[in-house]
């Protein structure tokens, strides 16, 4: 499950050493000035830790990223295998070490917040109410213990980049793995490493923005992608752990069943046999007098679009055409003779019900 | 004292700088700022030119990588519906292709033709007034400048985005632009973008050592990502909008020493009936010119023949002798493919240590109606010379031989009985087929082997071999061995005959397993008794996950195979891939990757799903494919190895019958086996 080492180019030390050094200013020699004014980096580090938990058998890092959210010592990081113990050890950036244990979880949103233990001084924090939301093209820094670089005393891993895209990873059904269906940020540096999760996005002056997610794959492009969950989507129920206000939401594995309520048959069309992975979704014969007749389908349409879902295949029709209720229209977006043609049929409760 | 320093520094720094601190700041902040407006405005620019593409049906593998079903991104380069994306994006050849615009419409489209040289695919829509977006200037592009990625693939209405800088230019002999931005499935096809939101070229994965629509993808992400230049690329959809295919121009010859940091260039061979054979070119010409341009290294040919397409001319100026002439070549797309000779002989192995210097190649084997067989040569006979030249060791002999063709015309000097004779004979092909029969080479049994009856007492060095023998039995143990390699974490097991002997060279059988089942009891039961008769060790690499081979994993078998060649004493000419099912792709794969360290490779009940490399007498391989007549693969094994014997790999191929997709039985292994004790049949 780990990226393959080519994408992760940040572990060069060298490189790693140029962007804390250069955190403000990267190309136009502007050091010095970023030095002066209160470096937004050297704000957001202690900030920021370093969890020690349950882990080290094959490829379950032992190790990740959390951050703080209050001086009493409220942290947030990602919901994930090194809360399965009781404790877990809390390391800041100055190598002060806390016991913190989970204070509540929401599996929803792969948050957890913990509470560090004998916190007998103000800790540094993030102000959540401050959190924003930025468009795509906002440069951005990444924080996170990836690979375990940081040891002891010493502060998070910073990257630099740009937000890629503000999108929902659900947006297509089945692409991802993932329980959190709201907006992300897909981020073009190479932030979700292991050990990463937990860790937090800010803008280049510091600002914060998102929790770098878990190491996720794309299931369409088979390639890793990089992205924070905005906090903003977060905060509430941050908010309602620490208050003591949370009721976890209920599993909804029930709901995802596809109720397989209507296949192509019920509407009059015949498909082609659907004998490999993605047979395309070919109408091979039109049934006189039903819906698809009546909406004007021919022999020899391929079905390219179900209610502005494109669909790949057999397969992938008759399983939008299972979500569907009586009473609901389906528009269907043909490919006759090079032509892509629009045709509507309503949804009719079946004889049965 | 150094943290100090790094502190000071910035403000030393800073005492030299004009302008005061605050305006300093300021202007740091809204440089960001600024930089970060003219990124969005850059997209913006071209955001109506690029276009999102889906695709219907399709294949949902090819090779090892499984397709890509997710929106991929094009660009508008024409008013009328042209639109290029990068070829990647297709591999899944798809049933239909659909183009929906920035501003939502959707369109069939029809692809028009492919360039496999610059990884392109022009793809045609029936639209008008589409909006063009400008080129950059090539002259403008250079090395640090801001370079901004984009693709249509997580949003319809905002392109997502990465920025880099130029990292080179000319990259992939001369082919494209490199950039550090991320480059993904997320936006091949897809524009890569100045600060002035001029398209500089289309995103293409690419890789300087390999060829073929998937060769790059590996580098997704890593900042190591590739762009064809918009000039080319415009260039290239002018030759392709009549649906012809582009491909890499070839010239069919090859230049002596290896590697891209070779000297001067000077030709090798020349493929017969190849552009360069029939315009003249002629071993041992040196090319001093290539288009006009001086060359005097390698390397300088393949920058001025990259960009080359098929149908291409070149011109070259060639030094033969004192003679300097020149040759106009047009490139061809593909060359018939080599085919080496065949005398039609298994060499004896020779022990490695303690015999004096051979004096020729002692004839094991005369393969029946073999070139050798009608000439007359027999078991036992001693070859000495070649066309004319000496030959002392079997490794020689096969160098000559393969690299002559079919049919030609050979002599061979051998003794028999003291006496020296020559015969002429013809070359033949080497055949497909294994015989039924094949008496395997005996090994007197090693001395690490438990006292065997009436074993031949081995060569001279016995003597030595007590106090040594422990610290043998430690680093190449016989019988049933397991493990893993420093510093990896893969497994493996193994199995090694009691009576190797390590003056000895031994077959290398690498047996990997297919998906979800490494199969170790039936391959151990089945191998060991082989393994023991014909002179093999066997090593079976596990995956990491067991669910199957991952492409990153080839390093660990070539790894493990090193790490055998260095404790045991294995034959070069007898190292084998063998596999079954799944397993096979990785097989296919490792072969063709190393093909210097893999000379065989046996595969039960698993097609080739990506087009194998040419044939090379450099890298002599053979193959062995089998299949069930009631697996349903049957066909398409078959086909697999009808593609390979059309590339002139001696392919041989047997239908199991009575079998559906499994394991071959002991039989059918021990055809394996034995065509594996003629691997180095010359």
């Amino acid at each position: 499950m780990s990226q393959p080492l080519l994408s992760c180019p940040m572990l060069r030390p060298g490189r790693l050493l140029a962007v804390l050094l250069l955190t403000s200013g990267l190309l136009h020699g502007a050091q010095a000035q970023a030095q002066q004014r209160q470096n937004p980096v050297q704000e957001v580090l202690p900030k920021v830790v370093k969890i020690f938990g349950a882990g080290g058998i094959r490829n379950l890092q032992s190790y990740g990223t959390g951050f703080l959210v209050s001086p009493e010592g409220h942290m947030v990081t990602v919901w994930n295998h090194l809360l399965d113990q009781d404790r877990v050890t809390v390391i800041l950036d100055d190598g002060r070490r806390y016991e913190a244990r989970v204070l509540g979880a929401e599996p929803q949103l792969d948050l957890a917040v913990l509470q560090l233990e004998d916190v007998k001084v103000a800790l540094p924090y993030f102000d959540l109410s401050k959190a924003e939301d930025i468009p795509a093209g906002t440069r951005v820094l990444g924080f996170s213990n990836m690979f375990k670089v940081a040891t002891g005393d010493e502060p998070v891993s910073v990257l630099h980049g740009v937000v890629a895209a503000r999108t929902s990873l659900n947006a297509r059904r089945g692409a991802f793995e993932f329980p959190y269906d709201g907006p992300v940020y897909i981020v073009d540096a190479i932030t979700n490493n292991p050990g990463a999760a937990g860790g937090v996005l800010t803008t280049r002056d510091g600002r914060l923005v998102g929790m770098i997610g878990k190491e996720l794959r794309n299931a369409e492009t088979s390639t890793w992608i990089n992205y924070a969950l905005p906090v903003t989507q977060l905060r509430e129920t941050i908010g309602q752990i620490i208050s003591g206000d949370f009721r976890p939401s209920r599993n909804r594995t029930e709901d995802d069943t596809n109720p397989r309520r209507y296949t192509a048959i019920n509407f009059g069309i015949g498909l082609i046999p659907d004998v490999i992975q993605r047979t395309p979704a070919y109408v091979i014969s039109i049934v006189e007098g039903s819906a698809a007749a009546r909406a004007g389908l021919k022999r020899e349409d391929l079905v390219v679009f179900l209610n502005g879902q494109l669909i790949q295949s057999c397969r992938m029709l008759q399983e939008e055409l299972g979500w569907l209720e009586a009473g609901d229209t389906v528009k269907l977006v043909v490919r006759r003779d090079g032509q892509l043609i629009s045709v509507e049929l309503p949804v009719e409760r079946l004889a049965e019900e | 004292m150094r943290e100090f320093l790094l502190r000071l520094l910035p403000l030393i720094c800073l005492a030299v700088l004009p302008g005061s601190l605050t305006v300093a700041v300021a202007d740091d902040a809204s440089l960001d700022q600024l930089e970060e407006q003219a990124f969005r405005e850059a997209v913006a620019l071209a955001d109506a030119s690029i276009v999102r593409i889906e695709t219907v049906g399709g294949l949902d593998r090819v090779g090892q990588m499984l397709t890509s079903t997710g929106p991929t991104t094009g660009v508008v380069i024409s008013p009328d519906g042209l639109i290029i994306s990068s070829a990647f994006n297709f591999i899944s050849q798809p049933t239909s292709i659909l183009v929906q615009l920035a501003d939502g419409r959707r369109f069939n489209a029809t692809r028009v033709a492919t360039d496999h040289s610059r990884m392109l695919t022009l793809l045609k829509i029936e639209a008008t007034e589409l909006p063009v977006p400008a080129a950059a200037d090539p002259k403008e592009v250079k090395v640090g400048q801001w370079a901004i990625a984009a693709g249509r693939t997580y949003d319809l209405t905002v392109p997502n985005v990465s920025v880099g800088i130029v990292s080179a230019l000319n990259r992939i002999w001369g082919k494209a632009i490199q950039t550090d931005a991320k480059i993904s499935p997320f936006n091949y096809g897809g524009p890569l973008l100045n600060i002035d939101g001029k398209v500089m070229g289309i995103l293409v994965p690419l890789s300087p050592q390999k060829s073929g629509e998937t060769a790059g993808v590996e580098w997704y992400d890593s900042g190591i990502g590739f762009a064809i230049p918009m000039q080319e690329v415009l260039a290239a959809a002018e030759r392709m909008k009549e649906g012809n295919d582009l491909h890499p121009g070839l010239l069919g010859l090859t230049l002596q020493g290896s590697g891209l940091l070779a000297g001067t260039p000077v030709i090798d061979r020349v493929r017969v009936e190849s552009p360069a054979d029939r315009a003249g070119v002629k071993e041992k010409d040196v090319i001093v010119a290539v288009d006009g341009q001086p060359v005097t290294r390698q390397a300088h040919v393949r920058h001025i023949l990259g960009p080359k397409y098929a149908g291409d001319v070149l011109q070259l100026t060639l030094k033969r002798g004192d003679e300097e002439l020149k040759v106009d070549i047009t490139l061809v797309d593909k060359l018939t493919p080599w085919e080496s000779g065949f005398l039609g002989i298994l060499p004896v192995r020779r022990a490695v240590v303690g015999s004096e210097a051979p004096r020729g190649i002692e004839v094991r084997h005369v393969f029946d109606d073999s070139p050798a067989a009608k000439a007359g040569l027999k078991t036992r006979d001693l070859i000495t010379g070649f066309n004319g030249s000496p030959v002392t060791t079997a490794a020689e002999l096969v160098n000559l031989v393969s690299r002559m063709r079919p049919e030609e015309e050979a002599s061979v000097e051998y003794e028999r009985d003291g006496k020296t004779e020559t015969l002429q004979l013809t070359l033949a092909a080497v055949p497909d087929d294994v015989p039924a029969d094949l008496r395997s080479f005996p090994i007197p049994v090693g001395k690490s082997a438990k006292p065997a009856a009436d074993a031949p007492a081995a060569d001279a060095p016995e003597k030595d071999a007590p106090p040594a023998a422990d610290k043998e039995n430690d680093e190449a143990g016989t019988g049933r061995i397991t493990g893993t390699l420093p510093g990896d974490t893969h497994r493996y097991w193994g199995y090694v005959p009691e009576s190797y002997n390590p003056d000895w060279p031994w077959g290398l059988v690498v047996w990997l397993h297919p998906e979800n089942d490494t199969m170790e009891a039936a391959i151990f039961k089945q191998w060991k008794s082989l393994c023991d008769r014909r002179g093999l060790i066997l090593i079976a690499p596990q995956s990491e996950e067991i669910s199957g081979w991952n492409l990153n994993e080839a390093g660990f078998v070539t790894d493990l195979v090193r790490s055998m060649q260095e404790r045991y004493t294995i034959d070069p000419a007898r190292v084998v891939l063998h596999s079954f099912s799944s397993g096979g792709n990785f097989a296919y794969h490792l072969a063709f990757k190393e093909r210097e360290l893999f000379r065989g490779v046996a595969v039960a009940a698993q097609p080739l799903l990506t087009p194998p490399p040419e044939n090379d007498p450099d890298f002599r391989q053979q193959m062995y494919l089998c299949c069930g007549d009631q697996d349903l693969l049957l066909k398409r094994v078959e086909a697999t190895a009808s593609g390979l014997r059309k590339l002139k790999y001696p392919c041989a191929f047997r239908t199991l019958t009575g079998r559906s997709h499994e394991y071959p039985a002991a039989d059918d292994t021990a055809e394996i086996a034995r065509w594996i004790d003629l691997l180095d049949r010359i």
